[in-house]
């Protein structure tokens, strides 16, 4: 460099700029190894998290199906179970009362389900994969009525633009748009691999469909309430996807 | 005096060497790739193996076997999912403008491989295993960078139809069958990834050992061609400061 130039002091003032940007620039990136990212980045990830939503609103289709891969055996036990509260839940009868599920909200026809009563509507068993929000997946034949024919049977009002799942799992509950709830793979299930739903799976009855990740799928059912906005969800609220569509 | 103004001058009325739009999309790719791939890292370990519950896997040895904390970013995995399917449309973004500023604007021609690109990168392999004294001829970048260029849009196509692949197998059934099914999907996201990242750290190993020249191309855009890899003969770590010119 001409130490003589007019320029130089600008030239070494733009590499300084440079050199202190690229220190800047790496600080950053190792600041960033294993962390969440910067606070302020948190409405650009709500925002892309909205635009997110249309664009896999705008892929759904009711003619989309899931099939578990054929070849491949049931997963049966391998299927991992994960509950909220401390212990299995169990519905205590003798506490509780015999098990109903309910179904409210924008309905003509309120329900209030027995197990008997539910197993009495048509029912199909479908065998379908399970994509869990951690990346595994396993294959299970789920036995159950379709939640459209439950809807049917309760008159939903087509005002109805969403549904809310609870359950007796110390408040777990979840959300869903009222398109995928409808879909025709979407099922209150009581039968798992041939047999009655067990406890570690979500008994009595829970909701099951492969158009949703895992976490959206509810088990130990109490409530169905369709509802004119979406209300949250267990894990939604914590900071996963709300719509979690597969 | 004089002769030193006139290359200053040269050095900084000379076209830039890269136009800023491939500055630009440089550094927004490089920031972009790096969450891309931390977060990615970060979702991989909440379920670090291929396998489908109670099966076993045949292609990967590390099976349960997550990546080391400091590579990931996210810190859990709902934040390294949200960071995910954000990035992902800024470097697709990124990726449209630079291929089609590359498209538009002609500098396709110095990245397309041409008949002769396999021995010139035969050649540059010898001359870097000193098995060849003097730095193969090139244009504008040697043939491994060549086909390095040339195949990163590839590897992202394929990034991102396994991406989607894993991010809709029930709605996209038919592609995701495309990659031979869900598990396979993620398999080769996944690999693919790893070509990515070799790739990307022997291309800044590449920066800093050969030409380190290159970073002030690809800020400012300035470049002096008598410090170019082939004008120093450089191989990694071996001629780094300008030759010597001989007197006129």
């Amino acid at each position: 460099m001409n130490p003589g130039h007019p320029d130089s002091s600008v030239a070494l003032g733009r590499r300084m700029f440079l050199g202190v940007g690229a220190a800047v620039a790496a600080e950053l990136l190792l600041g960033a190894c294993d962390s969440k990212g910067p606070k302020s980045a948190e409405r650009f990830l709500r925002y892309m998290e909205r635009k997110n939503e249309g664009v896999e609103r705008a892929l759904f289709r009711h003619t989309a199906m899931d099939a578990g891969s054929p070849g491949h055996r049931l997963t049966g036990s391998a299927l991992p179970s994960y509950f909220i509260s401390e212990k299995v839940p169990v519905w205590n009868e003798s506490a509780r009362g015999v098990w109903r599920l309910e179904v409210a909200g924008m309905v003509a026809r309120p329900l209030l389900l027995t197990l008997p009563e539910l197993a009495r509507i048509p029912h199909i068993t479908d065998r379908v994969n399970h994509y869990c929000v951690e990346g595994w997946t396993a294959i299970e034949a789920w036995t159950g009525c379709r939640l459209r024919d439950i809807a049917r049977i309760a008159g939903v009002s087509p005002e109805a633009r969403f549904v809310d799942f609870q359950s007796f799992d110390s408040g777990y509950h979840e959300s869903w748009d009222i398109e995928s709830a409808l879909h025709p793979q979407t099922v209150i299930a009581y039968g798992l691999d041939g047999r009655w739903l067990g406890a570690a799976h979500g008994a009595p009855a829970r909701l099951y469909s492969p158009v949703k990740l895992g976490y959206k799928n509810v088990k130990y059912l109490t409530r169905i309430v369709f509802l004119p906005a979406a209300n949250g969800g267990y894990w939604s609220d914590r900071g996963y996807e709300w719509y979690a569509g597969v | 005096m004089r002769d030193i103004g006139n290359f200053y001058v040269a050095m900084t009325r000379h076209p830039p060497r890269h136009h800023w739009v491939v500055r630009v999309t440089h550094w927004v790719n490089a920031v972009a790739i790096v969450l891309m791939v931390g977060s990615g890292f970060r979702i991989f370990n909440a379920y670090p193996a291929f396998a489908r519950r109670g099966e076993t896997f045949c292609c990967w040895p590390w099976e349960g076997q997550g990546i080391p904390a400091w590579l990931t970013f996210g810190g859990w995995l709902a934040g390294a999912r949200n960071w995910h399917f954000a990035m992902m449309w800024v470097l697709l973004l990124n990726g449209c403008v630079y291929l089609a500023f590359v498209y538009l604007h002609g500098e396709w021609r110095d990245l397309v491989p041409r008949r002769g690109d396999a021995r010139d990168a035969w050649e540059m392999i010898r001359f870097y295993t000193f098995r060849r004294a003097d730095h193969p001829r090139q244009g504008k970048h040697n043939a491994l960078q060549k086909l390095t260029y040339f195949l990163l849009p590839l590897i992202a196509l394929t990034l991102i139809l396994s991406g989607l692949s894993i991010w809709k197998p029930v709605q996209l059934a038919p592609l995701t069958a495309l990659f031979g099914g869900y598990v396979w999907a993620r398999y080769w996201h996944f690999m693919t990834t790893l070509l990515l990242v070799a790739l990307s750290a022997s291309h800044v190993f590449m920066v800093f050992a050969v030409d380190p020249y290159s970073l002030r191309s690809m800020t400012t855009g300035g470049y002096n061609e008598d410090l170019s890899p082939e004008s120093r003969n450089a191989r990694p770590f071996t001629n780094i400061l300008p030759r010597r010119r001989p007197a006129p």
